[in-house]
Order: structure tokens, then sequence, then C-alpha cells
């Protein structure tokens, strides 16, 4: 739920309670006063009536006024209790029924008991009391519209540069140059929400880099000592006393020396793509760069006699062709290595973009992990970060990447459009 | 060939010494920026091995100087920083070529040979050992002056093996040579015997005789 919308719900929720508790307390307490005003009348008439049965020993005549019925009982026993209370009674005068109030006790006259009614009508005190309670009511009620519409336009206005510090939190970007863009406003909270992202983003950042000039600087210090082991394992390779056993261990820390070289130029060639250091863009011919590539790898195609279907389209990016070509090797490589002898490699191109498809293991790969750094499958002798490149290229260069496992076939997906 | 080896790192330039000297090359060390200045100054050299990663001094100063100077040394850039930018600026600044590091040494030293062939000015793009004669620029193989038909690869493997004649190289070493960073493939190795056995049948039909020697699976002599 919105703030503002759950703002306005109590807001309103808390305004009709509040106004049906006025309201009852005063509609209550006006019309407490205004009976008591009423019955000090009723009492009046009645001392009035009381005086000239006093005085002339008849009951008094029926009043002129229309609004007040006085009636006289004959009653058995004296009751002088005065007794006030609400009625709706039949106005003979008006000839109609009407609200009113009453005061009912005994009078004697002539030695007579009588019990006399004096009837008031409340109609017009009834009135009294609506328009009383309108003219304060109504006030109140477009009081309380009007503050919930400059809450709204208010709360607003107000959490505005809220939503512009969301914003460019959303869009920040570790990777961009682009630091968080402060939001400036006059309310110290968001000045300080601003200040706090600031301060966290500056502080992720340049752990971020930590890290990545970190991987480069071990990278780059591995490689001397690299260099080392080569040329000592060169040299050890011209010695005339090598034997069958020593040759063979020579061969395997070659075997190491170069996965090891290659595990180091790919954490650095990670790095770089990170770093957009690879960034320059040119057109690029990818029908022809593909055709020259697997014209690179032909042999290894041969070797292992699979067969490549193409159906190149010719298709002309903006692209940086380094990048190009590193995405292609590694698509091709993946699939020459990862496939069985007279196994079948599909390549389409079109101007959506690239599909590779291989035979290879049984089993899909898990298309989740893949494309984690280090993640391999047990058989797979390489680095591990093949494909990781793979999807730093496409996400560097807004292409879609997308693996999947159909007909026992393994697919790879780079859409040049970005998804 | 005359050469100077400019690297810090002691057991680097030791091994490096030791395979370009037994090639019958006269080499010149300088194992700082200030004794490499010296050296250039003094004495002409066909190629100059130059390591950027100097402690006293900023290598592509060297090249500068080089320039400085007007001698037509030929220049090898030796790097553990693979920057496309450094790369750029040390050719541009009249670097032949640009090695990065970890290499193998018998690349190394194609990489020299094929500077100090290109520089050469009286035509010098023929390798000729014994009945086998290799035009670099052409790119043809002749057997007793008969022409043979290799693939851009095979001519390759070829052509460095001859230059590394005598020594031994490893497959991994021409594997490297081969495929470059993707040297890593499972099958690279075993793939440089199956080239080699391609190499060795074309040249034996011609009628040259064997010279690929097998070691223990490690590698192959040339000899």
């Amino acid at each position: 739920m919105k703030l503002l919308a759950r703002y306005n719900r109590i807001l309103i929720l808390v305004s009709i309670v509040g106004l049906l508790c006025i309201g009852l307390l005063f509609y209550g307490n006006l019309s407490f006063y205004l009976n008591k005003q009423i019955d000090n009348n009723l009492i009046e008439e009645l001392m009035e009536v009381q005086d000239f049965a006093h005085a002339r020993n008849i009951a008094p005549a029926p009043e002129q006024y229309q609004d007040l019925v006085i009636t006289y009982k004959r009653a058995n026993h004296f009751d002088t209790t005065k007794k006030f209370a609400d009625t709706i009674f039949y106005n003979p005068k008006k000839h109609i029924v009407e609200p009113a109030r009453y005061l009912k006790t005994g009078i004697s006259i002539n030695g007579l008991h009588y019990q006399v009614s004096i009837f008031t009508s409340k109609v017009e005190r009834e009135e009294q009391i609506k328009s009383i309670f309108i003219s304060i009511i109504s006030p109140v009620l477009l009081l309380v519209f009007v503050l919930l519409l400059i809450n709204r336009f208010m709360i607003r206005k107000l959490w505005h540069p809220f939503r512009l510090t969301l914003e460019n939190f959303k869009t920040f970007n570790l990777d961009q140059d682009k630091p968080f863009e402060i939001i400036d406003s006059p309310v110290h909270e968001f000045r300080e929400l601003n200040q706090a992202i600031l301060d966290i983003s500056l502080r992720i950042r340049s752990d971020f880099r930590e890290v990545k000039l970190f991987t480069e600087n071990a990278s780059h210090e591995m490689m001397t000592p690299l260099a080392i082991i080569n040329s000592k394992l060169d040299t050890m390779l011209q010695s005339d006393r090598l034997g069958k056993e020593e040759s063979e261990t020579l061969a395997d820390l070659y075997k190491a020396t170069s996965r090891l070289t290659k595990l180091n130029q790919s954490l650095l060639l990670l790095v770089k793509i990170d770093n957009n250091l690879i960034n320059n863009q040119e057109d690029i011919d990818i029908s022809a760069l593909i055709v020259e590539r697997l014209f690179y790898f032909q042999e290894l195609v041969q070797n292992r006699n699979l067969s490549v279907i193409t159906t190149l389209n010719p298709v002309t990016l903006k692209t940086n062709g380094h990048l190009m070509e590193i995405l292609l090797n590694n698509l091709l490589s993946n699939a020459i290595r990862h496939n069985y002898e007279r196994g079948n490699i599909e390549i389409n191109l079109s101007t959506d973009g690239i599909t590779i498809k291989n035979t290879g293991g049984v089993q899909p790969l898990d298309e989740d992990r893949i494309f984690e750094r280090f993640y391999k499958d047990g058989s797979s002798e390489g680095t591990g970060l093949g494909l990781s490149i793979l999807k730093q290229i496409c996400s560097r260069q807004h292409y879609g990447l997308k693996y999947t496992y159909t007909k026992n076939l393994h697919c790879f997906h780079i859409s040049f459009q970005s998804s | 060939m005359k050469l100077l080896i400019i690297e810090d790192e002691e057991s680097l330039r030791r091994s490096i010494l030791q395979y370009l000297t037994a090639e019958g090359n006269i080499c010149d060390i300088a194992t700082s920026f200030d004794e490499g200045i010296e050296k250039i100054s003094l004495y002409d050299y066909d190629c100059i091995l130059l390591d950027l990663g100097l402690p006293d001094g900023e290598g592509l100063e060297l090249l500068r100087h080089l320039k400085k100077l007007k001698k037509s040394d030929g220049v090898l850039i030796i790097s553990a920083r693979d920057s496309i930018d450094q790369r750029i600026e040390g050719l541009s600044l009249g670097a032949d070529d640009y090695l990065v590091k970890p290499f193998h040494l018998s690349e190394l030293y194609a990489r020299i040979t094929a500077i100090v062939r290109r520089r050469s000015f009286n035509g010098n793009d023929q390798v000729v050992f014994n009945e086998i004669e290799i035009d670099t620029t052409a790119k043809e193989v002749k057997i007793n002056g008969i022409l043979i038909n290799l693939t851009k690869k095979e001519f390759d493997i070829l052509l460095y093996f001859v230059t590394n004649k005598s020594k031994v190289v490893s497959k991994s070493a021409a594997a490297v040579h081969i495929w470059g960073e993707d040297a890593d493939m499972a099958d690279s190795f075993d793939f440089i015997y199956t080239h080699i056995k391609n190499i060795r049948k074309k040249l034996t039909d011609a009628g040259c005789k064997d010279y690929f020697q097998s070691v223990y699976g490690v590698g192959y002599k040339f000899q």
C-alpha cells in the first residue's frame, strides 16, 4: 500500500469516528439544554394555570397559541409530582401529529382533582437544533475534506525528493563511473537519507574498485613468476639427460602452468571487461567473423569428426571486434570441447542474434549456475571462467544471453536486442 | 645476432641468456633502466629485449631515448601487463613486437628472429635448413627446390621448429604459438601431434629427411 493511501485511510477513519462522537455529543448537549428551556416554559405555563385556577377556581380557557395545548382530566387522587417527557401527539389546533414535550401534574379546582397535561410542540425547536447542527457540522466536514485534499497535494510534494532519491538509487550502477546523484531537499531527513546513500555508495564503490584492483594486481604479479617457471621448464627440456619419467613430469608441469596462465589471463580479461577498458566500437561483419573463427578452429573440428551446419545471414553490428572475437571463440570452443566424436554443431546467425547448438552430454546444464564464475561440471578441464566472460561481454554490449537444452542439444542464444 | 636483454628479474634473465647464447648469439645484459640506457647508447644491437616493468624507470622511456639517438635496433617488448594502450604506445614508439609474460623461450626466440629478419635490408626472408627452403614473405616451403603445399598453421609450426632448430620445443609452446590464448583447449596438445604428423608426411613425401624427433610426449626437436 502506498504511504499516501495508508495515511488517508487512517485520517478518514479517525475523522469519521471523531465527527460521529462530536456530533452525538453536540446533539445530546444541545437537546438537553433546549429541553431544559422547554421544561422551564412548561413550568411557567403550569404556574399560570395554577394561579388562574387558584384565583378563579376554574380551569383557564384554552390558549390561542397554536403550539401550546393544555388538557384537563378528572383524576381520582391528587398527585402533584411533575412529570416531564417527550411524546408524539395529535395537535388538535394544527390537526397534525407532531413531536412534543409535555408536563403532567395534578391540580385541584373547586375541591376536585384534575390531571393537567401541558403539551408544547417541539417542531420549531427541532428545526432550530437541526439548523444549528448543520451550520456547525458542515464547515467541519468541509474542513476535513479540504484537509484531505491539501494532505494529498502536500504529501506528494513533500515526498517528491524521496521518490527522486529512490529513482536515483535504482539506476545507480557500480560498474558505471557516474556516482550516486544527491537530490537537494530542504527537508532534513531527506538530506540525511541522501547523504547516507551517497556515503554507502562511495564506500561500496571504493571496496568494489579495490577488489577489482586486487584481482588485477594479483594476476599481474603472478605473470612474472609464471614466466620464470615457463622459462625454467623450457631450459630443463633442453637437458641431454632427460629420461622418460622426467619428460612426463615436465609435460604435466607444462599443462598445469598453461592452465594457470590461462586462468590468470581470463581473470584479467574479466577485469578489463568489467572496467570497460575494451570499448571502442566499430562496424563488424559478424557472418564473416564466424566464418573466420570456424576456419581457425577447423582442425579441431576435423579432428573430432564434427559436422558443422551453418545458416549465416549477413549481419553487421556496431560493436567491439575484440570482444566479439572472444565471444565467438568461447562459444565455438565450448561447442567443440563439450562435444563427442562425430557430433553436430549448428550455427544460426540472423539479425536477431546468434544461436549455437551442439550435441554433448545428455544432461542439461544448470542454467542458473553455468554463468557463475568458477562453475564447472565435473568433466570440464577449463578454467570455469569461459561462460562468465561470455556473460560479461553480453551484458557490456547489452545483448541477451540464454542457455536451453532441447532435443539433446545444448543451445546458447545471444540476442542482439537486449532483452 | 647481437642481442641486449634488459630484464630486472634475475632468474628469468638467466634462462633467456642461456637459451639465446646456446644458439650462437652474442648477448649483453642490462639489469636496470640506467644500465639499459648506457648499453644502448654505446653499442648497436640487432634486437633489444625490453622489459617494461623496470624498478628504476619506465621502460617506454628507453624507447624514446633510442628514438632520440636515431638508432635502428630492433626492439621486442616483454611485459607482464597485457594492456592494449601500452601495446599501442610501445609499438608507436618504434618497438617491433610485444610479448606478454609468461612466454616460452622458443616463442621468444621465434619473435626475435622474425624481427631481425624483417629488419635486415638485404631482403633476407629466406630461412634455409639443409634441403628445406622457407620463404617467410611468400609463406612458401620448398624441398630441394620443389614447392610443397602446407596449410597456414603447418607453415607456422615448421617455421617455428626450424627457427628453434636443435632445441626441444614443448607441445605447450607449439600450441601457444598456433592457438594463442586458446591454447588451453583440452585436446590442443594432442593436436600438435596431428599437425606434426601431417607436416612430417608432407616433407618426407617430397623427399625430405625426417628431422622431427619426439621427446617422450613432452615435445619435439627439429634436428
